[in-house]
């Protein structure tokens, strides 16, 4: 028998019961249309929130902390990992790692012409900043070898504020306007910063800035960084131990510094004045930043990256899918009995046909063939009427729910609560056309174990 | 000659609960290509149940059925279905149509089994319905046929793949006496022209008389088996007889 002949004869047969088919077909709509639109919200959350949790961090970043890994009943668990030159030596060699930086973190009150306000600054290998995924938005990013030099996040300018005019106007004003991140655009910010043993001891340092970040990663919208020496400097400053504030060169000092030392936590512990405040891994993509991340917990550092608050993400956005996708499965299951239902009772209707056809020359693949197409074709109707349906649905739901969500979370451009890939269409009707089949196999057998002779006897 | 079907000591017994009836009681019968066999006896003698087992459509409880070589117990039921299409035709008594499909797609039914393509089992479904005087009548459902047309169209079905053997179980049964003369005079004279075999069940003697050898059977036994009393006269004069 010829594959369109099958199909032509199928089509036909079903057909000739109109309502029972339409209905049979019904259960497979709100069965296929169930499970999609279930799925799609399931995949629409999740789509949604990577992409809010991408915009709070870049998800190819790893931040390694000094101290302790602890394990999940706050216990310490492992050595306390030390963040010096030889860990980023250790850490470039781990495959899967794009770029290292280490960094240097202080604080200080800073200056912007008349406006007063504070600064967080960073410095890293500024070798590596196009690697950390660094942007601008204006200006350029500072090169490696100048000095004092430095890139604004995005909100930096709206921690300055005129004291003067802000006073005229009559009182601090809290909600003072956003300001244009271009002003800061090669302005000199000068930062003071105190010795912390000796706070009368300060000193200004001048930086220019050179570069605006672009706001992708809001991570850094309220930061500055420049480069590591740079930073240390400060730093190296603001811990000097000795009183007064006498020159010297800071970068040696502590090492030979006993007071430094004891001040540390672990007295029993090398000196670590030298170690960085957290080192930096960029790696390839998401995959590779759970992997690595993993990877360097097990060796005992104290790691953390977006992409891991992400697997949370993932388990509950796979469990929403698990069981919304479950109730659209025992939905569809309902939908199958009722394909095998209308299958049996066509064949009970049919018996004397397909005694017919048998005894005129119709094989069992034949009779096989012809039923199970009959199934098949319910199931893809079903399937692609389903499939309609959650389009429909997923509209309703993205504009109708869609609307509450984008006003309750805070600004950003709000994501679709359902979203049906191509994927998940395909797979329904396919899905569906596999259920049709599936239900039909067992009514197909009943009809080639038919008997011819009892099949025309009958009636 | 070589005889198409041999029925050798065929026993035919069924079970009703602890009963067992025995239909069949060994039956001997050779049937020779070209022949058209009548086969007469009263209601409930076991012809249909003979020509079932003839034609492969149900088991004999012991004996073989022997077509043109093939023992048919040693053909599976998956593998009988091809056979059938090979070999046999089939009329039977109450037409056995497909309500849902049109006289030429009843017609042509065999050959769409048989993977022929539409534009040439339609071909020939339109000839030999013509050939039948169902010209005009091919895209009728057979509920919109009479009783004789709708046997018409069984025989064109039952032709169209050009089997070796017809059978046809009381093929006037349901039809008047002006219409059973026509459709047995089409019927023997197509088997003849393509020089088939037929086998032919009738509780009517009338019937019968169209057959070149008559077989009585009488309680699952054969009673009497000859030629017909005027073996050798052509059809035409078989014809002009019942006319
Ligand atoms: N499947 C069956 N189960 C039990 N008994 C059967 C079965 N088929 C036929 N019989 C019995 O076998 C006997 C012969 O039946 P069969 O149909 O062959 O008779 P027949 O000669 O064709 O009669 P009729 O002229 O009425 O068609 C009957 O007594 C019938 O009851
Ligand atoms: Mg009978």
């Amino acid at each position: 028998m010829r594959k369109q002949d099958i199909v032509i004869m199928a089509n036909k047969n079903l057909w000739r019961r109109k309502a029972r088919t339409i209905l049979t077909c019904l259960g497979v709509v709100i069965g296929t249309a169930s499970i999609v639109v279930m799925l799609s919200i399931g995949i629409g959350l999740k789509e949604t929130m990577e992409r809010d949790m991408a915009r709070w961090g870049s998800l190819n970043i790893i931040r390694i902390y000094p101290g302790m890994q602890y394990d999940r009943e706050g216990s310490p668990s492992g050595e306390a990992k030390r963040l010096n030159d030889e860990t980023v030596a250790e850490l470039k060699v781990i495959s899967g790692v794009v770029a290292v930086s280490p960094a240097f973190e202080v604080n200080g009150e800073a200056r912007l012409g008349r406006k007063q306000g504070w600064l967080n600054i960073i410095g890293m290998d500024l070798n590596t900043l196009e690697d950390m995924e660094f942007s601008v938005e204006h200006g350029r990013l500072p090169s490696p070898g100048e000095s004092f030099t430095i890139v604004a996040g995005s909100q930096v300018i709206n921690q300055f504020w005129d004291e003067r005019a802000a006073r005229s106007r009559g009182g601090f004003d809290y909600e003072h306007e956003q300001q244009d991140p271009a002003e800061l655009l090669n302005q000199r910010i000068t930062v003071s910063v105190n010795n912390y043993s000796n706070p009368q001891n300060i000193k200004k340092y001048n930086f220019t800035v050179v570069g605006i970040l672009d706001d992708k990663n809001m991570d850094r919208s309220w930061q500055v960084y420049g480069s590591l020496d740079d930073i240390k400097r400060i730093r190296d400053f603001m811990m000097q131990a000795t009183s007064g504030g006498e020159s010297g060169s800071p970068s040696q000092m502590p090492f030979k510094e006993g007071p430094m030392v004891s001040s540390r936590r672990d007295p029993r512990q090398e000196d670590t004045s030298n170690d960085y405040n957290y080192i930096l891994v960029r790696t390839k993509d998401v995959a590779q930043t759970k992997k690595v991340s993993s990877e360097l917990r097990e060796r005992g550092y104290n790691a953390y990256s977006m992409a891991d608050s992400l697997e949370g993400i993932e388990k509950t956005s796979r469990t929403i899918q698990a069981v919304l996708g479950g109730i659209g499965g025992i939905t569809l299951f309902v939908a199958a009995l009722g394909i095998t239902n209308t299958m049996v009772m066509s064949i009970y209707e049919r018996t004397r046909e397909i005694g017919i056809i048998k005894v005129i020359g119709a094989s069992f693949a034949d009779v096989r063939a012809i039923f199970l197409m009959e199934a098949a074709l319910i199931g893809f109707m079903g399937g692609i009427l389903g499939l309609g349906l959650s389009y429909l649905a997923s509209y309703v739901v993205n504009t109708i729910a869609g609307g509450y969500i984008q006003q309750g979370m805070m600004g950003g451009p709000g994501g679709s609560i359902s979203v049906i890939p191509l994927w998940l269409a395909l797979g329904a009707v396919a899905f569906a056309i596999f259920i049709g089949i599936a239900s039909g196999y067992y009514p197909a057998n009943r009809a080639i174990k038919l008997s011819p002779i009892v099949a025309i006897r009958n009636e | 000659m070589k005889p198409i079907i041999q029925a050798e000591k065929i026993i035919k017994k069924y079970r009703m609960g602890t009963e067992v009836v025995s239909v069949l009681n060994s039956i001997d019968l050779n049937i020779y290509p070209g022949e058209i066999l009548a086969i007469l006896g009263t209601s409930g003698s076991g012809k249909t149940t003979f020509l079932n087992l003839a034609a492969g459509l149900e088991r004999p409880t012991k004996g073989d059925i022997i077509i043109d070589g093939h023992n048919l117990n040693k053909i599976s039921e998956k593998k009988m279905a091809v056979f059938r299409r090979r070999y046999i035709g089939f009329v039977f008594q109450l037409y056995n149509l497909v309500p849902s499909l049109t006289a030429l797609e009843n017609a042509v039914l065999p050959l769409i089994f048989e993977g022929v393509p539409a534009r040439e089992r339609d071909k020939k479904g339109r000839e030999l319905l013509k050939e039948m005087g169902l010209g005009n009548r091919m895209r009728h459902k057979p509920s919109e046929l009479s009783g004789g047309q709708r046997q018409r169209v069984s025989i064109a079905r039952a032709m169209i793949n050009n089997p070796r053997i017809i059978f046809a179980d009381e093929p006037t049964g349901n039809l008047d006496s002006k219409t059973t003369v026509e459709i047995l005079n089409l019927l023997t004279s197509t088997v003849r022209a393509s020089g088939q075999t037929l086998m032919m069940v009738t509780h009517d003697i009338k019937v019968a008389d169209y057959g070149d050898r008559i077989v009585e059977m009488v309680d699952g036994n054969i009673f009497n088996d000859e030629p017909n009393g005027s073996s050798g006269l052509p059809p035409e004069e078989g014809k002009e007889k019942k006319s």
